[in-house]
């Protein structure tokens, strides 16, 4: 088993109101087999025998799909792997000695609460503005009344294949939200299901991304890139167009 | 051994729930406004109840312990998703389904609710499509279907690998409608650390707010708990870090009965462990199953790259023990096949705690391209863990624990024996017996949230007067008290072992004990290692930091803390239950051929314990279980 | 909130002026080049170019605030998202790297869109708002373009309307919503390609006048 030294300079902040500072630790003898998030449970295994306080972060599944771990590693959001969250990074990936720079998700929208853990309710908000297809429970009809050409289902699939991480917006310069948006008005706009209130949702929720004040999508793409679920802009193009039909055509305000 | 009544309505079993739903009191529309429900836990159980309930006009507050209600468990359910629509023509109905689950379970479930959730499963496939799950398709536009766990027609609706996520997607949009509406009220990022009763019923809940350290006390009409299964007791399991024992438990500690806790699934296909600071395994979807064949070496100790085993010298041991299944046998049996295997040393990889998944006919068979089709984003995570490329080489997979089917008592109207305590999907012990069959709990969770509690909630609310109380009451204030000084305390003990050092050593002791088969003397001497352990980590655990702001060491503290409790019960429900079956194997009861031997005189029945103070001796009740429809047998998948 | 306001003040809306306004400049460029690409033929088709454009009178006089009034919308809008995109981030990274998303050109937009709008000042006062004389625009032109510098400056230009048309023409398809499997690598490719000649072919231009010259 191959194993690995490494010096983190990581990011320390105890409330949302404390400044904030870098601090550096070693990570030493870290199996390259570990995870990401397990190299920092042994380091934090070591603060805590130390009488010091272990580094917050998020995290829940840790089979990239839950979408709450999450940090940006050297510039990086879920560090360098293509298409991988933190927790499913493995330590192969770095080189003994490395260096790595652990900050927290960064923008406006998105508050540090403590170290690396931020405050990603405003996904939730512009969700709550109309990310849903209202079916009242006990309403539907038959499952297969309405078919649903595969090639669709599979569009709409790729769209809601987002884990709501918060990815896009770390690595947008903009601190735009709008892969997260585009893949959720794609996903349900796509569907029959979802048409009926295809135009309303659409207004409502970039609407809301604005006001949680994320930034504005100037097309630069890293949110595709760094997208651990590799969502396409594609769907950004789609909410464009929706929009546009919506504000325009639609008889929505 | 007092008995338990089930309230399971009478008549003939196919129409004991409509006739039920005719039974139970309704609340008037206009009054369904002025009652408060408290719902724990946004899995698909919580969330598809909450958004029901919101949408019939209650008011809704909604607690979990992650930062939103998309990020449950659930979210993790990779294979797919039950339902007898027999779209496929290949035999499906209600009541094959009910058969299968009841047979699956090994006889220790409740007919009646069993055949309800067969008859409810229909329903929820048209729900979720309503809400947007963009399940599979075939290309005319249809709902496709696969095989899946242990079942001989095509009945499992999915959506890639990402079934569990679409589906709580679904659940999660239904809330965020509601949360828009001011129906429901969302506080994410709460932890539940007890449960409140007034006048002998429950009336709220006692919760940390993890950010601010707060203790808030939260008044209710009814408690719904939707908190998940307790899998993590094991320490390495295929369950989402946070999920554990602690709500279930309080509630335990209330008075509400804990049925069958010694009743916890090994799921046969996960990537084996690796090292010792590994904090989860990760599950391989059992779909894998249809395609992949699992073999070890003829002979013990064949240390030969796979490649270089002839087929000559490789022992398919499934398709050989169990003809008729072959790879496809429940979970259980294939759990216990692969530790058997292991045991004789024909385990391969380092450890030699592993059997090898095989794609190479598939691949030939099918095509590269098919495979990766079907099975493209599960071979890409095994890569990512292992640096192991599937396609070339087979996979390496081991048994690891997956899921709980013990939980809360609850009667049919899935109240516990606690009036206004309900408890819904993982949480609860109804639906599974002894063992689950793959793609039932998603079912199972969405059932009982979707079209269970909206019913029964009502029928409990028109019919109980309820005073009203207010958080300031005595019962709130001290189960605050309460719930301050346990958190202090374990922030006070400053010891020299880490929270997760004492889980580690827990795990272990329940995975070589509780775990995959069972022993008497093992269970006792477990026991006795457990009470040890508990009162070690008193003294001995360092928990850093304080109570007053966001504290992860604290979190995970208090629910080691509630498994320690907990995993001592586990192993007298083991103790006491002497028999095999389903997931719980005690090696005194096994046939000729090694298969689970039930004592159905003795055992044909539900134990649920009570708490009967700290220290003393909890109190087994029994509910038994009448099989008047599927015939006790001996389950055979040969 | 009215609709308008509501459609035209979010994310969406405002960059619908960037890419309406944005495309606008291109078919603009597009229409400039082919008539500065008469300098090739001489002082005489050149001056008689600029001549057919003096007579449209009233019509060049609406093109020109047509096109004011564009550039004041684009560089207005532009500004204000690069600086509600600033105020977005209050606090930077210590590291930046790129995944590989970005591009030269979607990195650098609002500070190639200053270095234009400052050249565009500079052309203006040079070869429009300025007395021609009898000696026609091309002697003027011909006049600056004699001198190293100018040739150098105009180049230098150039090169930076290239790479902010190399990701503004793609992006305004982009926010129209028009991306589509089949053409988008097309898209993508083309908005190079069309950077590259419409920068390539005005850079050319100096160089010719200078060299005759
Ligand atoms: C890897 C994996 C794959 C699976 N695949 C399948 C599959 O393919 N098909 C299938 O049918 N089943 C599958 N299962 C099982 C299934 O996913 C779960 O049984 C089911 O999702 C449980 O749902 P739930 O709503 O009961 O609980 P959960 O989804 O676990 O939700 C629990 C909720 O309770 C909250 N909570 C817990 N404790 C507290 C507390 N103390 N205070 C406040 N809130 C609390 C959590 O925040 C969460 O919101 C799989 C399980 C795993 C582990
Ligand atoms: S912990 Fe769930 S995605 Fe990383």
């Amino acid at each position: 088993m191959a194993t690995i030294d490494l010096t983190l300079k990581i990011w320390r902040q105890n409330s949302p109101r404390d400044k904030g500072r870098f601090e550096t630790l070693a990570a030493r003898g870290i199996s390259t087999d570990m995870s990401f998030l397990e190299m920092l449970d042994v380091v934090n295994e070591q603060l805590t025998l130390d009488g010091r306080e272990p580094i917050c972060f998020d995290h829940d599944c840790r089979e990239g799909i839950c979408g709450m771990c999450g940090a940006v590693i050297n510039g990086r959001p879920h560090g360098p792997q293509r298409g991988t969250t933190l927790c499913q990074l493995h330590m192969r990936h770095f080189a003994d000695g490395d260096t790595l720079a652990i900050e927290p998700f960064r923008a406006r929208a998105f508050k540090v609460v403590k170290d690396l853990v931020v405050d990603r309710s405003a996904l939730d908000k512009v969700m709550v503005a109309g990310g849903y297809i209202a079916a009242n429970t006990g309403s539907a009809p038959e499952a297969n009344a309405t078919p649903i050409a595969a090639a669709t289902a599979e569009l709409a699939m790729d769209a809601a294949a987002c884990i709501g991480c918060g990815a896009c917006v770390a690595a947008c310069p903009n601190a735009s939200a709008m892969l997260f948006v585009g893949a959720k008005v794609s996903h349900l706009g796509l569907l029959p299901q979802g048409r009926p209130e295809a135009a309303r949702r659409v207004l409502a929720m970039v609407r809301e991304a604005d006001r949680q004040g994320f930034g504005n999508c100037t097309n630069v793409t890293e949110c595709e890139v760094e997208c651990p679920k590799e969502i396409s802009i594609a769907n950004i193009a789609r909410m464009n167009r929706e929009f546009l039909k919506a504000a325009i055509a639609s008889r929505e305000r | 051994m007092t008995k338990l009544d089930a309230k399971i309505p009478g008549g003939p079993i196919e129409s004991k729930w409509e006739r039920h739903r005719f039974d139970l009191k309704l609340v008037n529309p206009a009054n369904k406004r002025k009652f408060n429900a408290i719902v724990v836990g946004t899995g698909l159980a919580g969330g598809s109840a909450a958004a029901s309930l919101a949408e019939l006009g209650y008011n809704v507050k909604a607690f979990c312990f992650q930062d939103t209600p998309r990020r449950a468990h659930s979210i993790a359910a990779q294979g797919g998703i039950n339902a007898a629509k027999n779209y496929q023509n290949d035999g499906d109905s209600v009541w094959r389904l009910f058969y299968d689950t009841v047979k699956g379970g090994d006889f220790r479930a409740r007919e009646a609710n069993v055949h309800r959730l067969a008859e409810l499963s229909v329903n929820i496939i048209d729900q979720c499509v309503a809400a947007g799950v963009p399940f599979a398709r075939e290309y005319g536009g249809l709902l496709a279907n696969r095989s899946f766990g242990g079942a001989q027609v095509s009945r499992t609706f999915y959506a890639r690998g990402q079934t569990g996520q679409q589906l709580l997607l679904g659940c999660y949009s239904a809330m965020c409608r509601q949360i828009g509406t001011g129906k429901i009220k969302m506080f994410p990022r709460r932890e539940m650390l007890d449960l409140v009763m007034v006048d002998g019923r429950a009336r709220g809940i006692v919760v940390r707010n993890l950010i601010s350290g707060e203790i808030e006390r939260h008044t209710g009409d009814a408690v719904v708990l939707c908190t998940g299964g307790y899998g993590n007791v094991f320490f390495l399991s295929t369950n989402a870090m946070g999920c554990n024992v602690t709500a279930a438990w309080r509630c335990y500690k209330r008075g509400a009965y804990f049925a069958n806790p010694c009743f916890t699934q090994i799921h046969p296909t996960c990537i084996p462990v690796h090292g010792t600071y590994q904090s989860k395994l990760t599950l391989m979807s059992e779909s894998l199953r249809n395609d992949g064949r699992v073999w070890v070496p003829k002979n013990p100790g064949d240390k030969r790259a796979p490649g270089e085993i002839p087929e000559s010298d490789r022992d398919y041991y499934l398709e050989r023990r169990y003809p008729s299944f072959g790879n496809l046998v429940p979970r259980d049996v294939a759990s216990r096949a692969a530790k058997a295997v292991c045991d004789e040393g024909r385990g391969v990889g380092d450890t030699g705690l592993a059997v090898y998944l095989d794609f190479a006919d598939a691949i030939a068979r099918d095509g590269r391209a098919t495979i990766e089709r079907k099975y493209g984003n599960l071979f890409a995570m095994y890569e990512k863990i292992t640096d192991e490329d599937p396609y070339r080489q087979p996979m390496r997979i081991f048994p690891a624990v997956h899921y709980t089917m013990g939980g809360l008592w609850v009667d049919y109207n899935l109240m516990s024996n606690i009036d206004g305590l309900f408890v819904l999907g993982e949480a609860n012990f109804s639906d599974h017996g002894a063992n689950r069959l793959g793609a039932s709990a998603l079912m199972q969770g969405l059932a009982d949230g979707y079209f269970v509690i909206p019913y029964t909630i009502g029928g409990y609310l028109a019919g109980t007067p309820l005073s009203p109380v207010s958080e300031d009451d005595a019962p709130f204030m001290d189960s605050a008290r309460q719930v301050t000084e346990r958190t202090q305390r374990l922030l006070s003990i400053k010891g020299h072992r880490t929270v997760d050092d004492f889980h580690r050593e827990l795990g272990s002791i329940l995975w070589d004990y509780c775990g995959m088969s069972r022993n008497n003397d093992g269970l006792a001497k477990a026991r006795e290692m457990i009470r040890d352990l508990r009162a070690q980590y008193w003294q001995n655990v360092l928990v850093p930091g304080r109570g007053d702001d966001l504290n992860q060491s604290l979190e995970r503290a208090g629910r080691v803390a509630d498994f320690l409790e907990f995993a001592e019960l586990m192993v007298e429900d083991a103790l006491a239950r002497q028999e095999s079956c389903g997931g719980h194997f005690n090696e005194k009861f096994q046939t000729a051929e090694h298969e689970a031997m039930r004592d159905d005189e003795n055992f044909c029945h539900v134990a649920a314990w009570e708490h009967t103070g700290d220290g003393s001796a909890p109190q087994r009740h029994t509910e038994p279980l009448a099989f008047e429809h599927v015939h006790l047998t001996q389950r055979s998948y040969k | 909130m009215s609709w308008l306001v509501g459609t035209f003040g979010t994310a969406i809306g405002k960059k619908l002026f960037m890419s309406v306004t944005g495309l606008c400049f291109c078919l603009f460029l597009v229409g400039h080049l082919a008539g500065n690409t008469l300098l090739l033929s001489g002082a005489d088709a050149f001056n008689a170019y600029a001549a057919k454009l003096q007579s449209l009178g009233a019509l060049l006089r609406i093109m020109e605030a047509g096109l004011i009034f564009f550039a004041v919308v684009h560089v207005g809008t532009g500004l204000y998202l690069f600086y509600q995109n600033l105020q977005a981030r209050p606090v930077r990274y210590r590291v930046n790297a790129s995944g590989g998303g970005q591009t030269l050109g979607s990195a650098t937009m609002p500070y190639t869109g200053v270095l234009i709008l400052a050249f565009l000042l500079f052309h203006l006062v040079q070869f429009t708002f300025v007395d021609k004389g009898d000696a026609g625009v091309y002697a003027l032109v011909a006049a600056a373009f004699a001198q190293p510098f100018y040739v150098g400056l105009y180049i230098l230009a150039m090169a930076v309307v290239g790479v902010h048309v190399s990701h503004g023409f793609w992006s305004a398809f982009q926010t129209l919503g028009m991306n589509h499997d089949k053409y988008f690598g097309l898209l993508r490719m083309g908005s190079v390609v069309f950077a590259v000649v419409l920068a390539a072919g005005f850079a050319f231009l100096p160089v010719f006048v200078g060299w005759v010259a």
